[in-house]
């Protein structure tokens, strides 16, 4: 409070003039109430200036600003002048760190982001043109060291403890409010997202007992389906065996009615006088049919010799 | 023109605005592109659940139809992301009978499904209505990711017919530690208590998943996923494909709790899958019964299943027909984009048409 007062108090003495000017002023002035304030009687500096970062980096954006007023720096000369203002900031606030101890290595790993990009960048001997531009270059640049380093931090065991505490923290709080909530609300004779689940499960339930239903329906459809199938199988083969009996007995006929002509053209051959003492060769039908008419013929001549016998 | 720089000097001021505008719309408005626009039909639903069947293209040259099985996190029309760029386009212009079962959005009615819900229940439910609806005797189950460690379990707890072939996409399997990665700190019994958070939010929120697989790769994830975008805007190369990834990034959906506190404990926390110690409604899930034909395929830039967490499979399966492929691709970069169009699309096919009764021509 004292350094903002004295802040004020100068700044007010102060004509308008070089915002830098006031700004720098203004700085000095901060500085020092927090140098008083945290420092006391002391007299020594114990504790890190976060101010001192700031004064570094000031002091080179003014002299790159001075320099580009007199016109003696290119622009790729800005470019290394800023960086080197900035990387004489981090370096220093490497050390302080150091000091205080910087348990992630966080500052270390930036100061090598920023050489990085540094040499990236100006070996590159192209400036960009367009605010996306530079970021990306500025992206591809750094991305890979950025990238290792915070995996190097979210794989740590410290990290782990912090962001299981906080995750921890954070569900019990959750579930905290939404305990109270469900209390409020009941209270309130409103229904809450646990009763319209409640419901939901109902639902839920009707569902699955709806499905095994058709399930089962369809398990019987398809048990039907396969004995109808079946059926339609035997039913198929029954006709089948139908018309095969029908054919059978169809060529019986023929066949009986093959034989009776064959029976009468040997009949015929029979009653014709042979010409020749060949044996005639005739077909089985007709030679039994042969030996039907031989067998009547012996019979019919034993029986004349017998009656012949008889009468002599 | 454009130049390599991003904005070339000649471009006008009202050019380089819109421009500027469109990226600034995306970041506050989110990405808006239609996504898994292959035309689909639904033939089953079960709670949130939907079987979708996939309207045939072309004459079906395979008998064998496929069920798509994706993860209970995220969505799964990164299987059908956009034309051009869809697994399941593909197999479907390829003459394939394909079926997706889509998990849907949990309430907080669902907190106390398990895996024994959705290996037991769900996905045998959803191949008998494909084998219906494909008049088939077999299937082939497709499964990435989770799914893909659940189609495993499957594949376990009912081996044989109707099952055909098995194929999983950067499934993980064994979750030793030390092939884990990150996920292998965050995710033991020291730091991550998966009861806590299975009581406190029911369903895991996807947000909260969505965080964790980001801070894989932070810088990439929150950083270069949108000087990516910039770069596209600025130098007029075509959005689509960037839009739809971050739609189906930013798409998460809850984590059913009692899953949650099964996946983080039996699998990553204890490993039970390798020894054979999971147990569903009582029947234990031992993958030595797996005597189907087995394809499995990893990425080696995968850091959510990386490739010895895959590959534990093959050791574990009774399979005679079982092949391990890996691709230089990421979790999701092998399943989408020009790479997989030369790599996982082409292998997928090549390994299912002689396992899947190609009618010859």
């Amino acid at each position: 409070m004292k350094g903002m007062a004295l802040m004020s108090e100068e700044t007010n003495r102060q004509k308008p003039g070089d915002p830098m000017e006031v700004w720098e002023q203004w700085y000095e002035a901060a500085s020092k109430g927090w140098s008083n304030s945290t420092n006391g009687n002391a007299g020594k500096t114990s504790s890190p200036n976060p101010f001192s970062l700031y004064r570094t980096w000031l002091q080179g954006v003014t002299r790159a600003m001075e320099q580009s007023q007199q016109g003696t720096g290119n622009p790729l000369e800005l470019w290394k002048r800023w960086f080197e203002a900035t990387a004489d900031s981090w370096r220093k606030a490497v050390e302080i760190s150091n000091m205080g101890g910087d348990s992630l290595g966080l500052m270390k790993q930036w100061l090598d982001m920023m050489d990085a990009a540094r040499a990236g960048l100006l070996a590159g001997m192209t400036l960009p043109i367009a605010p996306f531009t530079f970021f990306k270059q500025w992206y591809d640049a750094t991305n890979e060291t950025l990238s290792a380093a915070i995996g190097d931090v979210i794989g740590s065991d410290k990290f782990m403890e912090v962001s299981s505490e906080f995750l921890n923290d954070y569900a019990n709080l959750y579930a905290l409010i939404r305990r109270t909530n469900e209390d409020y609300l009941h209270n309130l004779q409103l229904p809450t997202r646990t009763d319209i689940a409640r419901v939901a499960e109902l639902l839920i339930n009707l569902e699955d007992k709806v499905d095994r239903i058709e399930n089962q329906l369809e398990d019987v459809a398809d048990d039907a389906g396969h004995g109808l199938s079946q059926l339609d199988d035997v039913q198929q083969r029954l006709a089948a065996v139908e018309s095969l009996e029908q054919r059978v007995g169809q060529l019986e006929q023929r066949l009986n009615g093959i034989e009776s002509k064959l029976d009468t053209l040997l009949a015929a051959i029979a009653t014709l006088p042979t010409r020749t003492t060949e044996p005639v060769k005739v077909p089985s039908s007709s030679r039994r049919a042969n030996r039907t008419a031989d067998a009547q013929r012996q019979k019919s001549q034993k029986s004349q010799e017998a009656e012949a016998q008889a009468a002599s | 023109m454009n130049t390599h720089e991003g904005i070339d000097a000649s471009i006008s001021f009202e050019e380089a605005l819109k421009k500027y505008k469109t990226g600034i719309e995306i970041i506050v408005e989110g990405a808006r592109v239609n996504t898994g626009q292959t035309p689909k039909e639904v033939i089953w639903t079960k709670n949130k659940a939907k079987l979708y069947h996939y309207i045939p293209v072309v004459e079906k040259v395979a008998p064998v139809p496929i069920l798509l099985i994706y993860a209970l996190i995220n969505r799964p029309y990164v299987l059908d992301l956009m034309p051009g760029n869809s697994l399941v386009e593909f197999l479907v212009s390829k003459g394939f009978d394909v079926y997706m079962l889509d998990w849907g959005t949990p309430g907080d009615e669902d907190k106390n499904l398990s895996f024994e819900h959705y290996v037991l229940d769900y996905i045998p439910q959803a191949a008998k209505k494909v084998l219906k609806c494909a008049h088939a005797q077999e299937f082939t189950l497709l499964g990435y990711c989770m799914g893909g460690t659940m189609s495993a379990m499957y594949a376990a707890l009912f081996p044989g017919k109707p099952l055909k072939n098995l194929i999983l996409l950067t499934a993980p399997i064994d979750f030793t530690p030390e092939n884990m990665g990150l996920f292998g700190v965050w995710t033991s019994e020291k730091y991550l208590n998966p009861d806590l958070l299975a009581e406190a939010y029911g369903n895991v929120p996807g947000e909260l998943i969505d965080v964790g697989n980001r801070m894989l790769k932070p810088v990439t994830n929150y950083i270069g996923t949108y000087v990516t975008m910039w770069d596209r805007i600025l130098q007029d190369k075509p959005m689509d494909t960037w839009l739809a990834m971050s739609k189906w990034v930013n798409d998460g959906v809850p984590f059913p709790g009692a899953a949650f506190r099964q996946w983080i404990r039996e699998f990553y926390q204890q490993n039970k899958l390798v020894k054979g110690e999971i147990k569903l409604r009582g029947r234990t899930v031992n993958l030595a019964n797996i005597t189907c034909p087995v394809l499995s395929i990893a990425g080696t830039k995968d850091h959510i299943c990386t490739v010895p967490q895959a590959e534990a499979l093959m050791q574990l399966i009774s399979s005679q027909d079982k092949e391990f492929y890996v691709i230089n691709a990421g979790h999701v970069g092998l399943l989408t984009g020009s790479d997989a169009k030369k790599t996982l699309w082409p292998k997928i096919l090549n390994w299912l048409q002689p396992r899947s009764q190609i009618a010859q021509s």
